[in-house]
């Protein structure tokens, strides 16, 4: 019997213990980014840079999705998530997870992210309706998701009539290739490319801008790495700006960040191509107006949380206060 | 209250049902001695305090507890956790929780970075001209660390600003002390507002209401706008004597124009002058300040966070007690509950949650978790008769005539029937997503069993089998299924197939193996006596060696009835449609957690009912099992 008592109590014990793991004093910063996301701040980040103007190590973890970056995040493991998506973000937030927005990393129109329909359904934009009842590959909560909403609101097709497959990007190439599905919808340029040996885009680059679809990701950091070390913040964003004027400017090693990416060259010159890196300056003028009271971040937030909010983790009634521009490089 | 209620009556029979337990051991010493197995009958009971433990522990590290005694205590401890957010950036700078002084650790760090990049400086292949401008920036940028920490230099002002930085928070450590604190009105007239509109702690889409409901809370709300303010302004105090102001002003001059007359062929020099210009970005940015100039700043907070504890009184014991693992977090304009109390869901809102799944008409994804529908009878003829039965029949598919009008003949009749292009009757068949999930495991283990009980027992019997199959089983059997996930949607699609095969890899070789195994088991003589009897091969198969496998072929089920659910899972997570792994899959990429928990439970005792199933029909078929 007491045996029993003094195993129930070391149970619950380990159990606090293992709930309420903290951690010290920032002696490294932990940050989260995506392969096949060429980006260029990984020069920044293979040549060191990043450790060399924090004065602390940065630790890199690479991720699948957004979702997971969140994850991280909330069990105090991550510090800085680069190039989040907003999908995941805005569901964070509505989960009330204690992470902030404090830059936009990338703006993509379709080029990142887009929906693949196969040649052999002979579907178009024109008769885009006849993919009501069928079958479609999705990953669920991740910008492709957005897109998928947003393509099929645009074509007026009823998203409710498609038979939506959970897929990542990867899997969701193979099905389309293999003809088990009608149309992918996926991010990353090694699963379009795959995609697009069967298929083709749904909507171009050029027709999304027209419809106004854009998507672009965030940088999002914890509400404990933000009280804790804003200085070291604001650097990270600082170098990261900086790498994207060198890529603006044409100076960026190309070679080193398609290394990084896990992608080659040519691939990665494609991607980037179709990527904006705005400016502290732009960010302020276009997403952040009025330090992130209004501007396209919250309103792009407002719709999408909306949009994605459940019974459960209903939409905020501010997204601003998920906003904090004041790490944003002068 | 109902939950209250209901915890109470749980503690109850869990104390009954210990005490109960510990009477029987007292009368069982008498007839019953240690390693009778006696003794592990009859323990109804301790299931009853087992179920009692988990429920109450869940109860506990849900939070449950705290809700449904206290259901005010997450809205204080929100307004405390307001104050506590206000504080951390200023707890950060000083060893309060943190070991040592934030400008220290800056300070160690900083040094050890100056001596590496001249180490490098040194060790590398520049001309020595510019290695000694590079190392005298160094130095200089070392003498800026040096003029920050000396109290020498330090801007007479600066003491008093911080004085008055302490002050304010002893004053305000002071005024929440009054009873009547605060004595000003310190909510927005939209805050107000917003507190009326905002729900009960667990309401749907209100985690934890934000604003203060309590006159207690009122207090810790008003003290965290007071405080952000305060620490607002210590962070405006920054440490620029004038010496330090000339020095880096001139310093970076200097960096500056040496950068400038590098050449662009000269890139390591460049390299080395970018770094030393970070590290002196970084030291003019710092704000370090002499060790001890702060130090009312810290006391202060310390006998803030003193007085603030004092004043959580019983709070602070129920966030300890009852919030186990975590508490309730401030961020931004939300409260969260942050620890076990997150991702753990508490009972009744899981209750409520998967009551609201079972309705049909909500479900998950817009399929029900289990429910029926009408499925017409024709589907089934089509799904039993093969279509070439039509071929089958003489004569001609009919064709249309003049009249353009197609008239059936008995050839396409029949084909109309197999085809199931009939009405009928229908009848209802489940459906939903527990549904499928068993259907899934159900044919996966059938067709694992039809299959490899047969090939088992023949290589238990057969020299050619065992040694022609052995190479084949025992190089699959190892590998885990989800080996084969790659290549399942290329090779068989998103449908079930796919599944449905990688259950069945996985039941195969545990069935093969096990029918194996009892059939080379069978006692000889049996066999002899079988023989002399005058038994043909098959009688001997029949009524000798498959019974006497039969203990374990019906283990080898057991275990792969459990290996198949641990599978499924997995399977359904690579392309979901429908399915309690999907349910699980997508629940987690929306953060539903209780939805998470449903699964886990649902499948749980779907393994539960298998088990239990087995069990019966082990006792029914081999009632001699260990009896020999």
């Amino acid at each position: 019997m007491k045996k029993t008592i003094i195993k129930t109590l070391g149970l619950i014990s380990s159990l606090l213990v293992f709930s309420s793991s903290a951690f010290s004093a920032a002696k490294e910063v932990r940050a989260a980014f995506f392969l096949e996301w060429a980006t260029p701040n990984q020069e920044a980040k293979v040549k060191k840079a990043f450790d060399k103007a924090l004065g602390v190590p940065v630790k890199w973890t690479n991720f699948n999705t957004g979702v997971e970056m969140t994850e991280a995040m909330l069990s105090g493991a991550i510090d800085i998530s680069y190039s989040q998506g907003m999908t995941p973000f805005v569901n964070a937030v509505n989960a009330k997870a204690p992470i902030k927005m404090v830059d936009i990393a990338v703006e993509y129109g379709m080029s990142g992210t887009g929906c693949v329909v196969s040649n052999a359904s002979g579907i178009s934009k024109k008769n885009a309706r006849e993919l009501e009842g069928k079958k479609v590959a999705v990953p669920l909560n991740t910008m492709a998701d957005y897109a998928f909403k947003m393509i099929m609101k645009e074509y007026k097709v009823n998203v409710s009539k498609i038979q939506v497959v959970d897929m990542a990007p990867a899997d969701g190439a193979v099905a389309l290739v293999d003809g088990n599905v009608t149309m992918a919808c996926m991010f990353g340029k090694n699963s379009i490319d795959k995609a697009l040996t069967k298929g083709k885009m749904i909507m171009t680059t050029e027709e999304a801008t027209k419809a106004g679809i854009t998507s672009f990701d965030i940088t999002s950091a914890t509400d404990k790495f933000i009280k804790e070390n804003p200085e070291m913040l604001r650097t990270f964003l600082q170098v990261t700006a900086e790498y994207n004027k060198r890529f603006r400017d044409g100076k960026s090693d190309l070679n080193i960040i398609a290394k990084d990416a896990g992608m080659d060259l040519a691939k990665t010159k494609n991607q980037m191509a179709g990527f904006k890196f705005p400016t502290p300056a732009e960010q302020r003028k276009v997403y952040f107006k009025n330090n992130g009271k209004s501007g396209k971040a919250v309103e792009v937030l407002t719709f999408m949380g909306n949009m994605f909010g459940t019974a459960a983790n209903p939409a905020l009634k501010d997204y601003s206060t998920t906003i904090n521009t004041s790490f944003l490089p002068k | 209250m109902l939950t209250g209620l209901f915890i109470i009556l749980l503690i109850i029979i869990l104390i009954a049902t210990i005490v109960y337990g510990k009477r029987l051991i007292k009368v069982e010493k008498i007839d019953a001695v240690f390693g009778n197995p006696e003794r592990s009958k009859g323990g109804y009971h301790w299931i009853i305090a087992g179920s009692c433990s988990i429920l109450l522990l869940w109860f506990y590290f849900s939070w449950d507890v705290a809700r449904s005694f206290f259901p005010n205590s997450a809205n204080e401890l929100c307004q405390v956790a307001k104050v506590r957010d206000s504080l951390v950036s200023i707890k950060y700078v000083f060893p309060i929780e943190q070991k040592t002084l934030k400008s220290s650790d800056f300070i160690k760090r900083e040094n050890r970075n100056i001596e590496l990049l001249n180490n490098q400086i040194k060790q590398s292949s520049i001309a020595n001209k510019d290695k000694d401008k590079l190392i005298f920036l160094l130095v200089e940028t070392q003498s800026l660390i040096k003029i920050l920490s000396d109290e020498k230099y330090l801007n007479p002002e600066i003491k008093n600003k911080v004085l008055g930085v302490a002050n304010q928070i002893d004053s305000l450590s002071k005024n929440i002390q009054n009873k009547n604190y605060p004595q000003f009105d310190s909510l927005s007239s939209e805050e107000k507002i917003a507190i009326k509109k905002q729900g009960f702690w667990g309401e749907t889409g209100a985690e934890v209401p934000f604003y203060p409901n309590t006159k207690f809370g009122l207090k810790f709300d008003a003290a965290s706008k007071e405080l952000n303010k305060i620490v607002e302004q210590f962070f405006l105090i920054k440490n620029n004597s004038e010496v330090f102001e000339k020095k880096s002003k001139e310093l970076d001059s200097v960096i500056e124009n040496y950068r400038d007359t590098l050449a662009e062929s000269q890139e390591v020099e460049t390299q080395f002058a970018r770094e030393v210009s970070k590290i002196y970005g970084r030291v003019t940015r710092s704000n370090i300040f002499p060790a001890n100039v702060l130090d009312p700043v810290e006391q202060s907070v310390v006998r803030f966070e003193e007085v603030q504890k004092k004043e959580q009184g019983s709070l602070k014991i129920i966030d300890t007690l009852l919030f186990p693992g975590g508490t309730v977090v401030a961020s931004g304009q939300t409260c969260s509950e942050q620890g076990s109390g997150r991702w753990l869901p508490k009972p009744t809102d899981t209750l409520k949650e998967f009551l609201h799944l079972l309705d049909p008409n909500q479900g998950y994804k817009n399929v029900p978790l289990f429910w029926y529908e009408m499925m017409g009878i024709n589907k089934v003829v089509d799904f039993i008769l093969p279509d070439w039965i039509a071929d089958l029949v003489p004569g001609k598919y009919p064709v249309h005539n003049n009249e353009g009008k197609v008239i059936s003949n008995f050839k396409s009749n029949v084909l109309d029937i197999v085809t199931g292009n009939f009405e009928l009757f229908s009848i209802p068949v489940p459906s939903g997503h527990i549904w499928d999930s068993f259907l899934r495991v159900f044919l996966g283990l059938t067709l694992g069993i039809l299959c490899g009980v047969p090939l088992g027992l023949f290589m238990g019997l057969s020299r050619f089998a065992a040694g022609y199959f052995d190479p084949l089983i025992e190089l699959y059997r190892p590998v885990p299924p989800l080996a084969w996930a790659p290549l399942i949607i290329t090779v068989f699609g998103i449908d079930n197939s796919g599944k449905i095969f990688l259950l069945f890899i996985v039941s195969f070789a545990i069935m093969v193996i096990s029918a194996r195994a009892g059939a080379s088991g069978t006692q000889l003589s049996k066999i002899h006596a079988a023989h002399s009897l005058g038994a043909s091969h098959w009688q001997i198969l029949k009524e000798v060696i498959f019974p006497n496998s039969l203990p374990e072929i019906l283990t080898g089920i057991r275990v792969a009835i459990g290996v198949c659910w641990g599978t499924l899972v997995a399977a359904e997570f690579l392309a979901g449609t429908t399915g309690i792994g999907f349910v699980e899959n997508v629940a987690r990429k929306y953060m539903q957690y209780e939805v998470i928990w449903i699964t886990i439970f649902v499948m749980g005792l779907l393994g539960l009912l298998f088990d239990i199933g087995m069990r019966k029909i082990i006792n029914k078929t081999i009632p001699w099992r260990g009896k020999g």
